[in-house]
């Protein structure tokens, strides 16, 4: 190519000659037309007009010129924040710390609902989920029985293949001495031989061959290693079970392991990088062939069961199929399968949604979850932006006569606009990469703060997930740079590359040439940020009052004495429910065990919230619930719990053993079912399972009122039902007793071992106090610490811009100032003024941001009708006007104190200074 | 002086587009460097139409860039050298397909600003 880029600089010089050349013959020919010697020069540039305009134009034939224009802007750019080091080090930190903020949510985000699983070509592994008639949604939608994997197997032609992967299921290992590496502790406590508990997942065979997963030591699973049933007592170890346990011993496969009683080969170790496709994300300890099941989970024969969903699907699109088509054979085989079973809970659609390792992120509350997050710390980056662009205002301002020079040299207005945005997005750039850094900071930080909370609500293993920054997240952090870049840089550089040029040079760029448009924008930017910070102030207010009532929030029944732990047999209700009362009656005898309950779900974990329908009632029928929460209990449950039955009568033994059609209320929903009247004897209507299942019963007893949806306020009506022997086949039970944990442990875990038959090492009861309870009072700690700190960095981010716009506006009527001196005005006019100016768009903004809190807390208050639903505030009322007032005037200090302190600099101004300045 | 400054005002800007099809016109009778040019045309439109730097040097540029006309440096005595450009075989080409572009477009011109002298001639 002739005119490459690379040989600019000597076409540069190339112009350069022809031009001068021109020149040289011009002024030869005014030469010989008889002008004199020491005009011909001026007469020939006369004639030939701009030199720089032409070689400009000239350059802009060769093409390239936007390549070339770009280098000469950035060059130009970094020399211009490398002469202002203060005003760029103050833009840069102002927006890492907007886009840190930003990057960090994302790169959580990312890395729950985006980042494909660890296997090979991510994209096209899809996970199978189902859909049930009754809408029930979560975990169970990817629940799939081995029977129906097996069907697929068969029938499908969508997918190059298919794998089965088991939820993590719990093993006793006992480690044989010769196993262990010299030098090894067999077992955590020292004592050789000691079971302990481990976390498997059961794989079909092609589990890894499919994923692409290469072992990192030994070899994976062999096509036929799932086939005979008990046949194949082989495992692979997960990286980080290999690492800790075994100390990276190289010489592990070929070693034995003994698991639940029988001797496993170990053939391999994963790769670290693998984390396992659990969803939830869990790290098992090993992987184990499916074949292995009946030896595994003890006592259960689930591979054999077509309606015992204990498997994940998942599937690799064969080359050339679609994802919807893959669907729609998915749909018709499964449902085809479907029809020959009674499904409890119909199964009415099949999906697929590429496997990620939180599978319900297409779900709606996760959805608008995220956005709701999204847009809190899009206000931070709001903030740092209109930092940002006041301070380019403010510089453009002072360079409105280098503006106005460039203009007159023969600039044009696009080429100024493109050289200033230039620098506000290398600006932007330059916040972005650092605000990258602060969030490979922040965002381990913020993992580790709600790791606990992660691992009760959702049931996932925090290190599980990788909060690496991946590709998405640099290039989300890119893109949110350029675009504040160019959003907030665009407006400042179409406003001075507008300066007329006749004024901006004839009065110096001073104070009155400046429009009162410019000040309306300034105004609005500070607005916002005043407002924003307001809502978060507000916010931070209403939790941090939720944080101090939350630590002494007492739940309303026992929880020091108390132990919970699930109770899970078979799946047939009938059998579990008398299997549970075997449990509860032999535990109950105990020694040191004062009473034992049992229930549908642990209080203070997760709600179930029928539908309700209330008879023989006189109250409004507005005020009836549509909902109400509720839960199975035994007749052990409220002595065990300390919840006092105020009115009626507990269950009775029968009722207690098969269920029956009577409930007991708790108080506050006697009051608002049945104002003024006596609830016993009533009837109410439940939907048990969300499809019209509804049964009828009959209130025989009223419960004080506690916390049991969650600790932040006083359950709004709950309703207790008999534990049902046909409805139920997962338990909490829960019992009471004032003697050392461990002794009761010990006794507790000889009658579930039995009842099971199957060891449970590392078995421990834990009170509810140090589970559910502190889960409880730790969330309120961690959104009150994240909000304040949310809060803060908007109102430093705030202070920042009312200060600089103060001082700026200050040295901008520095000459006005001193008229109004030398006119007479007494300096606390001045300062009157000034902090009148300064702090009216605090004001405006301050206001609008009081508006829109008492908005938001509106909507919590209303949100507080729907049973289960969270009360930050702890009781304490989200409206109260007093954190209202004394959070938002929190605002008003630090605006007052950004503006005084330039104000009283103004103040000490020399009228005849000032008058001379400029 | 009034001479000079009539004839100033008298002078055309370049009709839109028909800058290049004047230079490459000009090419035709042999090599000429940018000051050249502008003179020829000058000189030829009866001092008429001035070429504007601003276009005449990115012009060139540009027919260079599109191979109508190539470069040549010769020195001078003037002191820089001479950036020399030459009619290329297909600026030859490009300049038939312009010119007869251009002729048909001032025919149809004509014919819509003396309609009269049209209808007479069918």
């Amino acid at each position: 190519m002739r005119f490459a880029f690379w040989r600019r600089k000597s076409r540069n010089r190339e112009l350069d000659e022809e031009i001068r050349a021109h020149l040289s013959l011009a002024e030869r020919a005014e030469q010989q037309s008889g002008r004199s010697p020491q005009d011909v020069g001026s007469a020939a540039r006369r004639e030939f007009g701009n030199v720089a305009e032409v070689e400009e134009l000239t350059r802009r034939a060769w093409g390239f010129a936007w390549l070339h224009d770009l280098t000469h802007d950035l060059r130009y750019a970094f020399r211009m924040l490398r002469k202002n080091p203060g005003f760029t080090a103050v833009a840069v930190a102002t927006l890492a710390l907007g886009i840190g903020v930003n990057t960090t949510l994302f790169t959580a985000f990312d890395a729950v609902a985006l980042k494909p699983l660890p296997v090979k070509n991510p994209r096209s592994v899809m996970r199978l989920t189902r859909w049930f008639e009754s809408g029930a949604e979560g975990d169970i939608q990817n629940g799939f029985s081995y029977p129906e994997y097996l069907n697929y197997l068969d029938r499908q032609h969508s997918f190059s293949a298919l794998v089965a992967v088991s939820w993590p299921t719990a093993a006793t290992a006992v480690i044989p001495a010769q196993t262990l590496a010299q030098g090894i502790l067999s077992a955590p406590s020292g004592a050789p031989g000691e079971p302990e508990r481990w976390l498997g997942q059961l794989v079909s065979a092609n589990y890894f061959s499919e994923l692409g997963i290469a072992p990192l030591l030994g070899r994976m699973f062999l096509p036929d290693e799932d086939a005979q049933q008990g046949g194949h007592p082989v495992i692979v170890l997960s990286y980080p079970c290999w690492s800790r346990r075994f100390q990276s011993d190289p010489q592990i496969v070929g070693k034995q392991i003994e698991l639940n009683g029988i001797s496993y080969t170990v053939i391999g170790v994963a790769p670290q990088e693998f984390i396992g496709t659990a969803n939830p994300p869990v790290i098992p300890d090993f992987w184990a062939p499916l074949s292995m099941q009946p030896q595994l989970v003890t006592a259960e024969n689930w591979i054999n069961e077509p309606l015992n969903r204990r498997v994940q699907i998942l599937g690799r699109l064969a080359p050339g199929v679609s994802r919807k088509t893959a669907q729609a054979e998915t749909q018709v085989l499964g449902l085809a399968f479907c029809a020959g079973y009674r499904e409890t809970d119909k199964t009415t659609a099949f999906t697929l949604v590429v496997a990620t390792y939180f599978g319900q992120s297409n779900d709606f509350q996760f959805r608008v979850f995220v956005a709701a997050l999204m847009l809190v710390v899009g206000m931070i980056l709001l903030t740092a932006c209109a930092n940002l662009a006041n301070m380019l205002l403010a510089r453009a301002t002072v360079r409105m006569r280098e503006i106005a020079v460039r203009r007159a040299l023969g600039a044009t207005r696009s080429r100024l606009v493109r050289q200033l945005l230039t620098e506000s997005v290398l600006i932007a750039l330059l916040g972005g990469a650092a605000g990258f850094l602060v969030s490979l900071w922040t965002s381990r930080a913020l993992w580790v703060s709600i790791g606990v909370i992660v691992r009760s609500l959702f049931a996932m293993d925090p290190n599980a997930v990788q909060m690496t920054p991946d590709i998405r997240v640099m290039l989300y952090t890119l893109l949110i740079a350029l675009f504040t870049g160019i959003v907030f840089g665009l407006s400042p550089a179409l406003r001075s590359s507008r300066a007329d040029v006749s004024s901006a040079l004839k009065d110096g760029g001073s104070a009155f040439a400046l429009g009162v448009r410019q000040s309306r924008f300034r105004t609005a930017l500070i607005a916002t940020q005043a407002g924003v910070s307001v809502l978060f102030l507000v916010a931070s207010g209403i939790l941090l009052r939720g944080l101090v009532r939350s630590q002494v929030a007492d739940p309303g029944f026992e929880t020091k004495s108390v132990y919970g732990f699930g109770l899970q047999f078979v799946n047939d209700p009938k059998a579990a429910n008398s299997l549970a009362h075997r449990v509860v009656d032999q535990i109950r005898s105990l020694p040191g065990v004062e009473s034992v309950g049992i229930a549908r779900s642990f209080p203070l974990t997760g709600t179930w919230t029928p539908r309700i329908i209330i008879e023989q009632t006189n109250a409004n029928p507005s005020n009836l619930p549509q909902q109400c929460l509720a839960n199975y209990a035994s007749r052990g449950l409220f002595p065990t719990l300390g919840i006092r039955i105020v009115a009626g009568r507990n269950f009775d033994g029968a009722e207690d053993r098969v269920g029956g059609n009577v409930a007991i209320v708790s108080e506050s929903a006697a009051r608002t079912f049945w104002p003024g009247e006596s609830p016993l004897g009533k009837l109410i209507k439940l939907d048990l399972n969300f499809r019209n299942d509804w049964h009828e019963f009959q209130v025989v007893g009223i419960a004080a009122d506690v916390r049991s949806a969650n600790l932040t306020r006083l359950d709004p009506g709950f309703i207790y039902v008999p534990t049902d022997e046909s409805k139920l086949y997962t338990y909490a039970l829960l019992l009471r007793s004032q003697r050392d944990s461990t002794r009761t442990s010990a006794a507790v875990r000889t009658v579930l071992e039995e009842a099971k038959h199957q060891q449970l090492p590392g078995f421990r009861l834990v009170s509810l106090e140090e589970s559910v309870v502190r889960v409880q009072r730790l969330m309120p700690q961690v959104f009150a610490w994240i909000t304040a700190c949310l809060a803060f960095l908007a109102l430093v981010l705030a202070a920042i811009g009312i200060y600089g716009v103060a001082s700026y506006a200050m040295t901008q009527r520095t000459r006005e100032i001193g008229i109004r001196i030398a006119l007479g005005a007494s300096p606390s006019d001045v300062m009157g003024l000034l902090l009148r100016d300064g702090l009216r768009p605090v004001l405006i903004g301050g206001a609008c941001g009081m508006m829109a809190s008492i908005g938001v807390a509106s909507l919590l208050r209303a949100s507080l009708a729907i049973p289960g639903t969270l009360d930050i505030s702890f009781g304490a009322g989200v409206l109260d006007p007093l954190t209202f007032a004394v959070f938002g005037s929190f605002l008003l200090i630090v605006a007052l104190a950004a503006c005084l302190i330039p104000a009283r600099r103004a103040m000490r101004v020399d009228p005849i200074v000032a008058l001379r300045y400029e | 002086m009034g001479d000079s400054k009539e004839r100033y005002q008298s002078r055309t800007e370049i009709l839109q587009g028909t800058l290049d099809m004047l230079i490459l016109q000009t090419l035709l009778w042999g090599p000429r460097h940018g000051y050249a040019l502008s003179k020829a045309i000058r000189t030829n439109s009866g001092e008429i139409l001035k070429v504007d730097t601003g276009s005449l040097y990115p012009a060139l540029h540009r027919l260079e860039r599109k191979s109508w006309i190539s470069a040549a440096w010769k020195s001078s005595d003037v002191g820089p050298r001479l950036r020399v450009y030459t009619l290329t075989r297909k600026g030859h080409k490009q300049l038939t397909t312009e010119r007869s572009r251009w002729e048909r477009m001032t025919s149809a011109i004509a014919g819509i600003m003396n309609p009269a002298k049209q209808s007479s001639e069918s």
